[in-house]
């Protein structure tokens, strides 16, 4: 699976229902990579810093 | 044998009793040092579910304790877990300094902070006429003397009140800082981010240019925020710094540190980090679930404990990292496609991989395939 780095944000579809279900963000660009899978919960910190992200930047669509 | 009776024991220069005794035969203590009193989780550094080391740190993050989080904008540091400790303790938080930079930015710092929930705070009766005073203490060990800041800043009304301590030699020593309360601005009372401890190792201008706010908490006021006197911990890569033994808890007297077993301390940390399995070699485990399809399935991760808030999924990934077995087979692959936003709860998650080829209606389970390889959850403040 390809992460982008610009924009790092990948949003991610649930295969059963096929709605957007999280969003990625892959740390390091060797292995052993990170991969952050981020649900949208606004008191979760890491959705926080990607709504602040997603003001100036769009993250790359789902397969 | 004798019996002493009085109704109350007080000290000499006290003007209330320490412990009042009742005609019931029951008696009550005004005791400072009761269990549950520090407001710091691992305190004591003993839990490091992350790394025990971390080399070339030039950004912020949570490195290697648990809740402990490290914010670099300026020079390159080596965070470490040491077992040089004051006597009574097994752990430090060490940071080292690899790459210098004698002349700070306006907008650089280095700093050691702990994010603490507002409702973990409620008894500090922020806000309101009770309002107590915080009392901070720690143990440091450095060889870059001089002047530190120590500041608590409430997030939920941007006020913050700051002291310093001086390092004068390079042994360890215990500082203890009393804080004012105060009546203006509550904490909330929830799960997120209500108050910072916050240690200052190096601060530009942006932070310095400013007065301190040491009597008193004030509005939040980046000038006012750190000592113009306060050392730069990245102008030599000789600096070494040493921490443990944090404690914050309330009222004007800073007790003895609470020692909390490690069982107990790495529940508490699980509440923000956990992981499936622990990391370290082929095979470990890291779940069961059921193959939804002939080419999608999905793990069920309970979490240890309860978690503040839905966790971020953080694998460790690359390549032929995991592997799913089913119905007489197994099929290796890098990493999970994501967790999913409607199904997970602070208790637990599914997470999911598609694009395998297995058995539609077969229980499966997932193995780490390699030595890196850990699926982690996240709910840090």
């Amino acid at each position: 699976m390809a992460y982008p780095t610009n924009p790092i944000y990948k949003l991610q579809k649930d295969p059963i229902y096929g709605k957007v279900c999280a969003v990625n963000k892959q740390i390091g660009d060797s292995e052993p990579y990170r991969i952050l899978s981020i649900p949208f919960d606004e008191a979760n910190t890491d959705y926080q810093e990607y709504l602040e992200w997603a003001k100036t930047n769009t993250a790359e669509a789902a397969d | 044998m004798s019996t002493l009776k009085v109704d109350g024991i007080r000290s000499n220069s006290a003007s209330s009793d320490a412990i009042t005794l009742a005609s019931d035969g029951t008696c009550t203590a005004n005791i400072t040092n009761r269990s549950n009193r520090n407001k710091i989780i691992n305190g004591a550094m003993t839990v490091h579910q992350r790394s025990s080391s971390v080399t070339g740190i030039t950004s912020n993050g949570y490195q290697t304790a648990d809740r402990m989080l490290l914010n670099v904008s300026t020079g390159t540091f080596t965070n470490t877990i040491s077992t040089d400790t004051p006597d009574g303790f097994g752990s430090s938080f060490k940071i080292d300094c690899t790459t210098a930079d004698t002349s700070l930015s306006a907008g650089d710092n280095v700093l050691f902070k702990q994010r603490i929930e507002g409702q973990n705070l409620q008894d500090f009766a922020k806000g309101t006429s009770a309002a107590k005073q915080f009392a901070v203490s720690f143990y440091v060990k450095t060889n870059k003397s001089g002047v530190y800041t120590v500041e608590l800043s409430d997030i939920d009304n941007s006020r913050i009140a700051t002291k310093t301590f001086t390092v004068s030699d390079s042994n360890w020593n215990r500082y203890t800082l009393i804080f004012p309360a105060d009546t203006t601005g509550a904490f909330d009372n929830d799960n997120a981010v209500s108050l910072d401890l916050i240690i200052w190792l190096a601060a530009g201008t942006t932070f310095t240019s400013g007065t301190l706010n040491t009597s008193s908490w004030a509005s939040k006021t980046n000038a006012n925020r750190v000592s113009s006197s306060n050392v730069n911990i990245a102008d030599s890569t000789s600096n070494e710094w040493y921490l443990t033994g944090v404690q914050l808890e309330v009222g004007s007297v800073a007790t003895d540190f609470e020692h909390r077993s490690y069982g107990d301390e790495l529940l508490k940390c699980q509440r923000y980090f956990c992981k499936a399995a622990e990391k370290g070699g082929s095979d470990h485990s890291a779940g069961m679930g059921t193959n939804y399809s002939s080419s999608v399935g999905y793990i069920h991760v309970r979490f240890p404990v309860t978690m503040r808030t839905n966790p971020t999924l953080d694998q460790i990934t690359g390549t032929s990292y995991y592997r799913i077995f089913s119905n007489g087979s197994y099929e290796t692959f890098d990493s999970f496609n994501s967790l999913d936003t409607a199904t997970v709860t602070p208790q637990c998650a599914e997470v999911l991989k598609s694009g395998i080829s297995i058995t539609q209606g077969s229980a499966n389970f997932v193995r780490y395939q390699h030595s890196e390889a850990e699926i982690r959850f996240s709910a840090e403040l």
